[in-house]
């Protein structure tokens, strides 16, 4: 299958981002989440950026427990139905003015859930946008204007899974040198070395072959838009009117 | 033009600042609820005019090397970490190399390694903007350390700066994820309209919480693999730059003079 | 098609000359063969050739350098793009991008080619090196002769007249290797591209070559034939060697000719084969071990014994379980199957039951990569931490390593040194704990032919001496006709072929020496075979 322009998902969840702030509504909320566990389903990625989705759901849930414990133990009080009471602590003198514990009503339990829940949707939603769209193509299409700094990230993203490799390279010469585990400064020296040398050498292998040398740049297959991410554009531009007009 | 580029660098950057510190300054609730939002989404744009802006100049094929090679070691530096949240070893790797490199190699190296950690393990979204800034801003900073000293004081200078470093990324972060993991009305969160003093002592109320469990790990490493790596690693950088001649002295003569010159 | 007139070359930050006075001219369509001792200065010779020496690298130019009508005092290397293409020692390092049609179209894409162009180049010179298959593969997976001509290709893009290779086969097996000739030889003769190559493995090149230049230690340079300037030179490969040392009448630069001129001690020597040695106890035994997954199958059911004082080198093609069978024999992988024991006075005790601390003092290992074990500033703390480290009297490995390589400086920078230099320095720290088993992966990688003796007497007096039992996985078929005792050949994660050296080496067209090429079908590996059965035809 023919990969999608990778700015098309970006596009799509971006504009249910804005929605979704906009309806600050739980209900609309949970079911652009739904959506975008469907998307994600289907047009997931080869590669470790595949789960963001799942660990920005993580990451979510750990934010809004975050949030329903804050609220209860220092919350500042409102009027409501009195669910339960914590106990009152009181801090040492240097943490000035803040009590622990009190009454925990409904209002104010559920609306810090329901500001968090909003919170946990976007940072879910752009999980999902890059759990689908590969690194790689994210790069092929950065503005000319910083073409030698998008080469910088080719580099870098090109090389990281080798420096990888190497470290646990390194790690096992040195434990069998030594037969002790090696320390981060041990294994980090020669990384370190070998990183540098092979600077120094692709920096001569890009002058050789002409980096530098012209002030623009064309792009080998680039990457145009087709209908389908038309498509998948414009559902998102319709979803996030649909949930402001709601 | 090219007073033009620092004249506008040196705009952008406060209006970045105030992207971490508005909830000192919003006066209502309403006006908080919209500048959470606006100041998410001008942040990432301004860091992003600012980089732009660094680099629009011809790095060159050594620059882009180095960068590029070095930003990757640096965020492959950041998994070896024994496991803890805040024992970043990438930290040290970073300052290191902003030393020998000098502060504009240090802006760029601290804002494409952070970029990079979150482009390969699928971290892009409103709050990179914000990381970007802090790991930019602290490879930058390296250029307060003067130039010339070297040997003992030299480490001395870097191990404290990479303790002020680890502290100031905590600052930073807290800074920004302070509205969000709290929200309005708790006893930590901002009060808008309230005055900066009380809204600074909740801030750091706050803070000491995060700085146990994430930056006083982190100054600690970092400033342990300083002391204990960085003469070697200094060392490494200093040759490297050495043998890739970024100071290239190019010069052609007759052969006489070769000879005469050199014999 | 390139002229050097009167060149000199000093680096900045120094005050010795690396090329004095050069001059000379290869014309169009030419393969000329660079030569010299490590640090003779053909690396930088090379790079002279397309102006990055000086415009990147800094330093002085005396002279005038002229490629295709064009001086490199005023054209830059980046503007030469189009006209010398060069491939480095280590083509992963010069890679840009990780997939294999982005690396071809990334010099195009920066110096702003039409995107029809660079489709058509593309292909082109996806077909010229023939690896139009893998097109869209990683490059990290591809194997080093796919990585060497992937480079090859990056160069062929901008359609240069003139391609310039420092160690084009060095890191390769023989048959990717020969690949690689390959394409360089069709270049030549279809295309007329000018090719200025530099390699130690002379045996690889020397048949293609149409000149050699060669910079002797005290830096006169000559160029001409092959044949009249091998004559000059104690850095000849195995061929030549017997060729003089059989006083023939020919050079010795191919095979066919020295065949036909030593057709008489074929014919009349007796085989005199070499004495077959008895090795001692076994020290180390890998019973049927497997390791690897379903899919992709490692090691398959391999056993194998290890004996004192034997030398014994493990072959096959890359991907063939070499280093698998390594890393199991020092305990890095653990065998999905099968075990391992040691002998000797650790009598059966499994690799499990040693102590790592216990291993590393029965292991010396010698990683493809020396660089790895070493992280201290200079040759002498790497060497006092190895005393620490063995509980050694301070200066020990220092001196060992002295009676190895009396040149070498305590005080210089571990990654300063020659390829050789850091062999040896960490040679003498694995040697530092008297290991009773030594493994070397790959170690004659980017070594002359004189780091490369040192290496063999080193290890002949190890083995022999000390009845150190080692193990050395390679692709320098030489190295192993001159010193290994027995050879044992993987395939797919088998063991393929197990024997005396001369049985497995000359069952093997692709892996026979040079010297086994010219005495078909006699049974003689190396110049010394030779002789020997002549002298006892005497």
């Amino acid at each position: 299958m023919k990969p999608f322009h990778p700015l098309t998902f970006w596009a799509l969840f971006s504009s249910l981002t804005v929605g979704v702030i906009a309806a600050d509504n739980a209900l609309v909320a949970i079911s652009a989440v739904g959506g975008a566990a469907l998307i994600v389903k289907f047009y997931k990625q080869d590669g470790p950026w595949r789960m963001s989705f799942q660990w920005s759901l993580i990451a979510g849930a750990v934010l809004l427990l975050i949030r329903a414990i804050t609220g209860m133990l220092i919350g500042v009080p409102r009027i409501g139905d009195v669910l339960f009471t914590i106990p009152r602590i009181s801090l040492p003198d240097w943490l000035p003015g803040i009590r622990i514990g009190g009454d925990v009503t409904w209002e104010r339990l559920s609306s810090s859930l329901q500001e968090g829940l909003i919170i946990a949707t976007v940072i879910a939603l752009f999980g999902a946008a890059n759990s689908v769209t590969s690194p790689h193509k994210l790069l092929r299409i950065l503005p000319s204007r910083i073409y030698q700094l998008g080469v910088t990230l080719t580099i870098a993203t090109s090389v990281f899974p080798q420096l990888i490799s190497s470290i646990s390279r390194i790690r096992q010469a040195q434990f069998l040198r030594s037969g002790r585990k090696p320390s981060i400064g041990t294994i980090a020296i020669p990384l370190l070395e070998e990183s540098l040398a092979r600077a120094v050498y692709l920096a001569e292998a890009m002058e050789a072959r002409g980096f530098g040398q012209s002030k623009s740049q064309s792009r080998y297959r680039p990457i145009n838009y087709a209908p389908r991410d038309l498509f998948w554009i414009s559902i998102g531009f319709i979803s996030a009117t649909a949930m402001v007009a709601l | 033009m090219k007073s033009l580029r620092v004249a506008l660098i040196s705009l952008l950057v406060p209006s970045t600042l105030i992207g971490f510190l508005w909830p000192f300054f919003v006066s209502s609730q309403a006006a908080a609820n919209k500048a959470e939002w606006f100041f998410l989404i001008s942040t990432t744009i301004s860091i992003a005019l600012i980089i732009s802006l660094v680099a629009t100049d011809d790095l060159g094929s050594k620059n882009v090397a180095f960068l590029g090679i070095l930003s990757a070691l640096v965020a492959a530096l950041r998994p070896l970490g024994i496991g803890a949240i805040g024992i970043e070893p990438m930290w040290f790797a970073l300052i290191l190399a902003a030393r020998v490199m000098g502060p504009t190699f240090g802006f760029l190296l601290g804002a494409l390694s952070m970029s990079l950690s979150a482009l390969l393990t699928g971290g892009i979204g409103p709050w990179l903007g914000y990381q970007v800034f802090a790991a930019a801003i602290i490879g930058c900073g390296v250029g307060v350390i003067p130039r010339n000293v070297r040997g003992k004081l030299e480490l001395a200078f870097l191990a404290l700066y990479g303790a002020v470093a680890a502290e100031l990324f905590g600052i930073l972060m807290d800074l920004q994820f302070w509205p969000w993991a709290l929200g309005s009305g708790t006893e930590l969160s901002y009060l808008a309209g309230a005055p900066i003093a009380e809204n600074l002592s909740r801030f750091f109320s706050y803070h000491f919480v995060s700085a146990l469990a994430w930056d006083i790990p982190r100054a600690i490493i970092t400033v342990t693999l300083i002391l204990l790596a960085g003469r070697p690693a200094l060392n490494a950088l200093r040759r490297a730059r050495h043998k890739a001649a970024f100071l290239t002295h190019v010069e052609f003569q007759e052969l006489a003079n070769v000879r005469l010159n050199h014999r | 098609m390139i002229t050097f007139s009167r060149v000199s070359l000093i680096y900045p930050h120094s005050t010795t000359t690396v090329i004095e006075d050069l001059s000379f001219e290869i014309t169009e369509g030419e393969m000329v063969l660079v030569m010299g001792h490590t640090g003779s200065g053909k690396s930088s010779l090379l790079r002279l050739i397309n102006g990055l020496v000086p415009h990147h690298t800094g330093g002085i130019l005396g002279g005038e350098i002229i490629v295709d009508g064009k001086s490199t005092r005023r054209t830059k290397p980046g503007e030469l793009a189009g006209i010398v293409g060069i491939v480095g020692q280590n083509p992963l390092s010069s890679f840009v991008t990780d997939t294999v049609e982005d690396e071809l179209a990334f010099g195009m894409e920066s110096l702003n080619f039409p995107p029809d162009v660079m489709r058509k180049r593309v292909e082109e010179a996806l077909d010229q090196v023939g690896l139009a298959s893998l097109r869209s593969r990683n490059i990290a997976t591809l194997s080093g002769g796919e990585q060497q001509r992937l480079a090859i290709a990056t160069a062929l893009v901008m359609h240069p007249k003139v391609l310039v290779l420092d160690e084009p086969t060095s890191a390769l097996d023989p048959i990717a290797s020969e690949e690689v000739l390959a394409i360089l030889h069709r270049l030549v003769h279809d295309l007329s591209v000018t090719v200025v190559l530099a390699e130690h493995r002379l045996e690889r090149v020397i048949g293609y070559v149409d000149r050699i230049l060669l910079i002797e230690g005290d830096g006169a340079t000559s160029i001409g034939e092959p044949s009249e300037i091998l004559q000059r030179t104690d850095l000849v490969p195995p061929i030549v060697r017997l060729s003089r040392a059989l006083a023939l009448d020919v050079i010795g630069t191919s095979t066919r000719e020295v065949r036909k001129y030593s057709e008489a001690i074929r014919q009349s020597a007796p085989d005199s084969p070499r004495p077959i040695f008895q090795p001692g106890e076994v020290v180390i035994s890998l019973n049927e071990i497997s390791a690897g997954y379903a899919e992709k199958i490692a090691l398959n059911s391999v056993s194998l014994q290890l004996r004192q004082g034997e030398i014994t080198a493990l072959m096959g093609r890359n991907g063939a379980g070499k280093s698998s069978l390594i890393k199991s024999a020092v305990g890095l992988l653990e065998p999905t199957s099968g075990s391992i024991t040691f002998g000797g006075s650790l009598a059966g005790r499994d690799i499990c039951e040693v102590s790592q601390r216990e291993r590393s003092q029965l292991i010396g290992y010698i990683p493809q990569e020396p660089g790895d074990l070493l992280y201290l500033s200079t040759v002498a703390e790497e060497c006092n931490r190895s005393d620490r480290d063995h509980q050694l009297a301070s200066g020990t490995t220092l001196a060992a390593l002295h009676q190895m390589l009396p040149t070498i400086s305590p005080q210089s920078h571990p990654r300063d040194l020659s390829e050789g230099e850091r062999l040896s320095l960490v040679l003498a720290i694995a040697l530092a704990g008297s290991p009773v088993l030594l493994i070397l992966d790959e170690p004659t990688r980017g070594l002359d032919y004189e780091a490369k003796n040192r290496l063999m007497a080193l290890l002949h007096q190890r083995a022999r001496e000390d009845g150190t039992c080692i193990l050395m996985a390679t692709h320098d078929v030489e190295i192993v006709a001159e010193v290994a005792d027995r050879t044992i050949f993987l395939a797919d994660g088998e063991k393929v072929a197990d024997g005396t050296t001369l049985e497995v080496l000359l069952a093997s067209p692709a892996f026979a020496p040079q010297v086994a090429k010219v005495m078909s079908p006699r049974p003689w590996l190396t110049v010394g075979d030779v002789l020997r059965a002549q002298s006892s035809s005497q």
